[in-house]
């Protein structure tokens, strides 16, 4: 260990080499931060490239090699994303369906969760199991039936039909099942002996206890919801209701459109999720190690 | 009040005998999921096998056709490339994700410093669209002024045809879902090294072993478990892939990176419209991801077993 922490930094390798040191570089710690640097440069430059493509022209990025950098930092690509298309709907769709797909799957998964953890009823775990089993059923697989099912209650062409199809998630009631199994009894039943009713209980003494587990489950029905393509792209046909990645590939598909300009709206659906990364990095890393759910 | 004073008074049981409210309450808890649930997901995917058997263009008009829609899916020649190339998709992606998930987590766990760097920048990947994804790499691969192959020209190599030739398509689709996911798979294992107790490591560099015989015979044995997580989690993602390849090469050239779930979608809704065989490749998919799902967990157990 007392070798490792003499490498500085990860984004440096060289400077392994130049420290002042106490002890030598093994050359198998410097051989380490090469290829973790490396890899490290293959996740960031795509991601690099767009964000300075955003900003040419569409003559920088036809030249031949590419430049690097832009001439200009100018916003004109963004502008002009917004004012030639519906972007700002896009934007706002996008934007309603993450919060209220969100916020549908924190309270019904959160109800859910309740009941199997802290009630005894009959079927309880024939439903629990029955929870569980629907992770095997990816809406892939049943894409033709879900839709039929929205169709006919008319859902198709609306926000709605994004929204609740998929809000019922079985790995969120799982985890929150999960963190209300910790919470003692005692708790509720004081509650009970106070007075107080079962959904008010529920609302005011448990929901308060699972902030943690809630904010796991909302991070990633955030970052999925906001990510989310065929299903949207199913639903939405008609372009009032296009979200921003059904927006983004129709528009690439017509290649009439800039591509500088679609290089503008993926920063944009990109910028969001990689602020809210950076905020909740511990619960995203806790949450995936525990539950393997995305 | 007096329902609740009672239960308290009385000596704990299993069954709370409680009064009406308790006893209807996880019900009333219980319904709007399990409404959901039961619409949108159970009763599809029960009515998806019934509707495999019908066969209609518009959604609203079905006939009956038994198992004709598998008949007919089952000897066309288009189907068998898809499922061929679902295939060869898979497993590439399932080996080299792992693969390269278990390296990068075993590196970034032995760094000292700079280890919560390392593993955010893994991860970022993960978080961007996969529309996305398939846009910025279908830009970067492009055969003439791409960046990749500008980058490859810059130190000699020749130009790879990647999204114009079918085998470097799928090369591409492969290597493009693996940069995507890797840093999700990354965090599991992750996880899974923490676990283990760094005193074994301590012993086994007392008795002399490499390096390399460290992570064969202490690091892969014990992270088997999270292995089998990631293993199956990606054979699971492999097999539904969508989203970043149809921005990434829709499919082309000539068919040749067309997956299943793409398969389903241009069935189902892009004329002209044949709900009957794409809700039956649903059914077909369904079953073989359910099957290597079993398989997965079965083997993974007989080896704790032995």
């Amino acid at each position: 260990m007392s070798e490792t922490r003499l490498i500085t930094t990860g984004t440096a390798p060289k400077r392994t080499w130049t420290s002042i040191s106490r002890k030598p570089v093994r050359l198998s710690d410097a051989l380490r931060v090469v290829v973790l640097t490396a890899g490290a440069l293959a996740c960031l430059i795509p991601l690099l490239w767009m964000f300075l493509g955003s900003f040419k022209t569409p003559t920088e990025l036809a030249q031949r090699p590419p430049t690097l950098l832009p001439e200009s930092w100018g916003l004109g690509n963004y502008t002009e994303a917004l004012s030639r298309f519906n972007f700002v709907q896009y934007l706002g769709n996008s934007v309603i369906v993450t919060i209220a797909a969100t916020v549908l799957t924190l309270a019904i998964n959160s109800m859910a969760a309740y009941a199997l953890a802290k009630y005894n009823f009959r079927g309880k775990n024939l439903l629990f199991l029955l929870t569980l089993a629907t992770i095997m059923i990816p809406l892939q697989v049943i894409l033709i039936p879900v839709y039929q099912v929205v169709a006919s209650l008319g859902l198709v062409n609306t926000l709605w039909g994004m929204i609740i199809p998929a809000a019922a998630t079985p790995t969120g009631v799982f985890l929150l099942r999960q963190y209300m199994l910790s919470i003692p009894d005692e708790l509720i039943e004081a509650a009970r002996v106070d007075g107080s009713g079962e959904f008010r209980t529920f609302v005011q003494i448990v929901l308060p206890l699972c902030t943690p587990a809630l904010a796991v489950v909302a991070i990633f029905s955030v970052m999925w919801r906001w990510s989310d393509f065929l299903w949207p792209l199913v639903v939405a046909q008609s372009e009032a209701v296009y979200t921003l990645p059904v927006a983004l590939a129709r528009f690439n598909a017509e290649l009439t459109v800039p591509f500088n300009l679609i290089l503008a709206m993926g920063v944009v659906s990109t910028i969001p999720v990689l602020i809210i990364f950076l905020i909740f990095q511990r619960q995203i890393a806790t949450g995936i190690a525990n539950t393997g759910i995305k | 009040m007096t329902t609740a004073a009672l239960v308290t008074s009385r000596p704990p049981r299993t069954r709370r005998p409680g009064g009406w409210g308790i006893r209807i309450a996880p019900y009333l808890f219980l319904i709007p999921n399990m409404a959901i649930f039961a619409i949108f997901t159970i009763y599809p995917a029960l009515n998806g096998f019934n509707m495999s058997l019908y066969s209609s263009s518009n959604g609203r008009t079905f006939r009956w056709e038994g198992l004709g829609n598998y008949e007919q899916i089952l000897t066309s020649a288009e189907f068998w490339t898809v499922a061929r190339n679902t295939a060869v998709f898979a497993v590439a992606y399932v080996l080299l994700a792992t693969a390269a998930a278990i390296a990068i987590a075993v590196l970034v766990n032995a760094q000292g410093r700079g280890k919560t760097f390392f593993r955010a920048v893994f991860f970022i990947p993960v978080l961007v669209s996969p529309v996305v994804v398939g846009l910025i790499w279908n830009w970067m691969l492009e055969r003439e002024n791409g960046l990749v192959n500008t980058a490859l020209g810059a130190i000699g190599v020749p130009g790879v045809p990647w999204l114009v030739d079918g085998f470097w398509a799928m090369v591409a689709v492969v290597l493009v879902g693996v940069w995507m996911q890797v840093g999700f798979y990354m965090l599991i294992l992750l996880a899974g090294l923490q676990s283990i107790d760094p005193a074994l490591y301590e012993a086994a560099k007392m008795d002399g072993a490499t390096s390399w015989d460290q992570f064969r015979v202490i690091t892969l044995p014990l992270l088997q478990p999270s292995i089998v997580v990631v293993v199956v989690l990606a054979t699971i993602h492999g097999f539904q892939s969508f989203d970043f390849i149809w921005t990434l090469t829709g499919g082309g050239p000539v068919g040749a990176t067309m997956l299943m779930v793409q398969y389903i979608y241009e069935n189902g809704f892009q004329s002209p419209i044949r709900f009957g065989i794409a809700t039956a490749g649903g059914v077909l998919l369904f079953l073989v991801v359910f099957a290597l799902t079993i398989v997965n967990w079965i083997v993974s157990r007989r080896r704790e077993a032995v």
